[in-house]
Formats: structure tokens, sequence, C-alpha cells
């Protein structure tokens, strides 16, 4: 099986959507003669290099982070880019792979229907889309507190690379939480995780402006 | 009926020149609030130097507030929060609206705060000031556009709606006359 990923992230190979696929691509090799190509389109703008990739692909998977509840604009562009390939026939099959800083799953359920629907625009036999929120910060972690993530997408790729499917069970296992329990929801506020952001903001010198508003106009 | 005087700020994603229908509308669109004593300042994002977000997080732990890229986008940050109104504005390009107006309104983020809060039972990031415009959205549709695009597009804008701390009055469609969008706003 011949896989093409383009991964989608503003942050390209220092991203947490590079993380996660690197991951799969391990599960999905061990499966007998498949191959793969990776694309980053944070730096890769040639739109005809993009689009022959698409045309090659046998499968297709297109990752990437939610941005205010969407795709990044990298990724809409390319997007735009394949317009004049709807409907052809040797489209590839198409999965994808949203990712979150938000913890639910419910942030992404929105873009989830415009890349179902974006898939029957093109043609494209529709594989799925991958959603896992939380992801922010998991580069930051202890290897033994992603052990579990990484094990699923390593898993979800060998399977993918036996079958050519995302396995159900593994998705919806990724998927949770849709939303947080009131009880979640209560932990989340009294623990919430603003020593993340406190962290990065005095290590920078910006914690006292922590709250500034520079673009207000005084009336 | 004597309506409020609104800022308003208009965010035209039209990116293509040739559109001249698209941004006619909104050239008509912009003479009709002013005459009704609107303040109005309308983005021509194409004409703009608008960068890609790049996720670096600097306007939310390096220079609270700012983004660090320079650029128009400041100016559009500024209009936008000192605005009653921002109207969102596209063609419908493969199924949404257009990479160009995506790329504005992902430059929009330090406008908010990194810190969560919880809104309907759901995390979201805090508010950075204390009042935000109202949003609406105006699309052309395109020749493949049905009433499903329209509803996936509107109901996506109704979510960022709720990330940058307001909410979605409208979704019009070019298709409609400028009268009904200027009334729509006038009844608010």
């Amino acid at each position: 099986m011949q896989l093409t990923v383009f991964n989608g992230s503003p942050r390209g190979k220092g991203s947490n959507t590079k993380v996660l696929v690197d991951q799969f691509l391990d599960g999905f090799m061990k499966g007998n003669g498949n191959s793969y190509k990776i694309v980053y389109l944070n730096t890769t703008k040639d739109s005809d290099y993009l689009i022959k990739m698409f045309e090659e692909a046998e499968k297709f998977l297109l990752a990437f982070p939610l941005y205010v509840d969407s795709m990044p604009t990298i990724v809409k562009t390319f997007i735009e880019s394949l317009e004049p390939l709807c409907g052809r026939k040797e489209n590839p099959d198409i999965g994808f792979l949203v990712q979150s800083g938000l913890p639910e799953s419910i942030h992404s359920r929105y873009v989830e229907r415009y890349l179902k629907k974006l898939s029957a625009r093109l043609g494209c036999s529709y594989m799925g889309t991958i959603i896992k929120g939380g992801v922010e910060g998991a580069q930051a972690k202890p290897v033994w507190m992603n052990k579990k993530l990484f094990n699923s997408f390593y898993q979800l790729g060998k399977t993918f690379g036996e079958t050519g499917k995302f396995d159900e069970e593994i998705v919806d296992r990724l998927a949770q939480p849709e939303r947080y329990s009131k009880i979640h929801l209560w932990l989340f506020k009294l623990f919430g995780k603003f020593w993340y952001w406190d962290t990065m903001l005095k290590k920078n010198n910006a914690f006292e402006k922590r709250f500034n508003k520079p673009y207000l106009e005084v009336k | 009926m004597t309506s409020k005087k609104m800022k308003i700020t208009i965010l035209n994603g039209n990116p293509q020149a040739d559109n001249i229908k698209f941004d006619s509308y909104i050239d008509t669109l912009t003479g009709l609030l002013k005459s009704n004593r609107h303040t109005v300042t309308a983005f021509k994002l194409r004409d703009m130097d608008i960068k890609h977000c790049i996720g670096c997080w600097s306007c939310w732990v390096e220079t609270p507030g700012e983004c660090i890229i320079s650029d128009n986008s400041g100016e559009i940050c500024k209009s936008y929060i000192n605005s009653d109104f921002v109207i969102f504005a596209s063609p419908v390009i493969m199924g949404f609206t257009s990479a160009l107006l995506k790329k504005a309104m992902e430059r929009l983020l330090p406008l908010v705060h990194p810190y969560f809060e919880v809104v309907n039972g759901e995390i979201h990031h805090l508010s950075r000031y204390d009042r935000y415009p109202l949003m609406g959205l105006i699309i052309q549709k395109g020749r493949d556009t049905d009433e499903e695009d329209i509803k996936i597009i509107s109901d996506i804008y109704m979510r960022s709606a709720i990330n940058i701390k307001t909410s979605l009055r409208f979704t019009k469609l070019t298709d409609g006359s400028v009268e009904e969008v200027v009334n729509a706003i006038n009844s608010i």
C-alpha cells in the first residue's frame, strides 16, 4: 500500500501533528511492501507539485491542527488548488487527522463535517477523520505520559497498513472525551492549565503584561 | 425606527479582482451602511500585507495581546476590537470561505487570552477585552455550493464566534439584497 501524507501544520516539522503522524507511520510501515511520502505544507509552496503528489497518491492522509475551528490557511489554500480535480475518477482514497489544543472532540466535529463533504466534492472515497484533542504540550511531556497516546496512533497506523481502513474502535477511543463531564469541568477550573501559560509568560518576562489590551482605543 | 449608530468593520475576503460582482456588492453595502449613519471601515484583504499565523504564541506569552509579525494585521485587530459589528465576507471556494479570509481570521488570535474558561460546558480561551463586536457572515455561492455547504460554513462561523467571544447574528448570501443586511444590522 502506498500512502501520501500532507502535514498541514504551520509549525511543520516542529508540530504536534508530526509527532502523531510519525507514530502512525511507524505502525503503517510494519505492513508488507508499504511505502509512504510526506509533504510539509508550511514549506512546500509549489502548487503544481502538491497537485501532482495528490494525483499520484493511492491513499491520502491530510493531517492538521484545528485553527479557529477549521483548517489552517495553508491547508485551505491547498484545498482550493484541488478544484480542477473535483470528480476525477482516479482520485485517491482520502482520510484526515485533526488534532486540537483544546481537550474535547466537540471542537473538531464541525470541520469534520466539512472534510466529509470535501471528500464527496472531490469524488474521493472517504476513509474517515481521526480526531484527537488536548495535544498541545505533548512534546514537553515526559515519555511515559505520551505512551498511551503514541501507542494508539501506532496501532491505528498498523491496522491501516494491513486493512487500508482506520480502526473504528481506536478512532472512537482517541476522540474521548467528546465533552467533559461536570466533574471534569470542575476539576479543570480548579487545577486549570494556567501554570502552562504562566510558566511561559514568566520565562519571557511577560507575566505582568499578560492582561494587556494594546488595541483598545480610549473613548 | 431610529437605529443605533454603530462602528462596523468589513473584512472583504474576495481573493480575485475579476470577481467584480462580489466587490461591488460590498461597495454598495458599505455605502448604504454609511447612509444609515454607521461608521464603516472596509478592508480589501487581497490588497493588504497579511502574513500567515505560524502558531508561535508570541501574542499570548511573549508580547501579550500583540503579534510579533509586522504587517497590516495590527490595523485589522485595532479596527476589529473597537467595532460594534464585524462582517466576514467571502465567495465560497471548495465549500468554504476563502483562504484569504481565513488568513486574516487566524491573525485575530491576539484579541483573546490564552487562559481557559468554561463556556456552555466546553473549554474555551478567555476574553482579553471587555467587549467584542457582534459578527455577521456574507457569502457568495459558487457554482457547486448547496444548502449543506452553507449550513456547514455557517456552523463553523457560529463556533468561531464563541471563540472570539461573540455570537453570529446572521449568514446572508450575496444573492439577496443589500437592504436585507442593513436591516438586520439596524435591528440590533
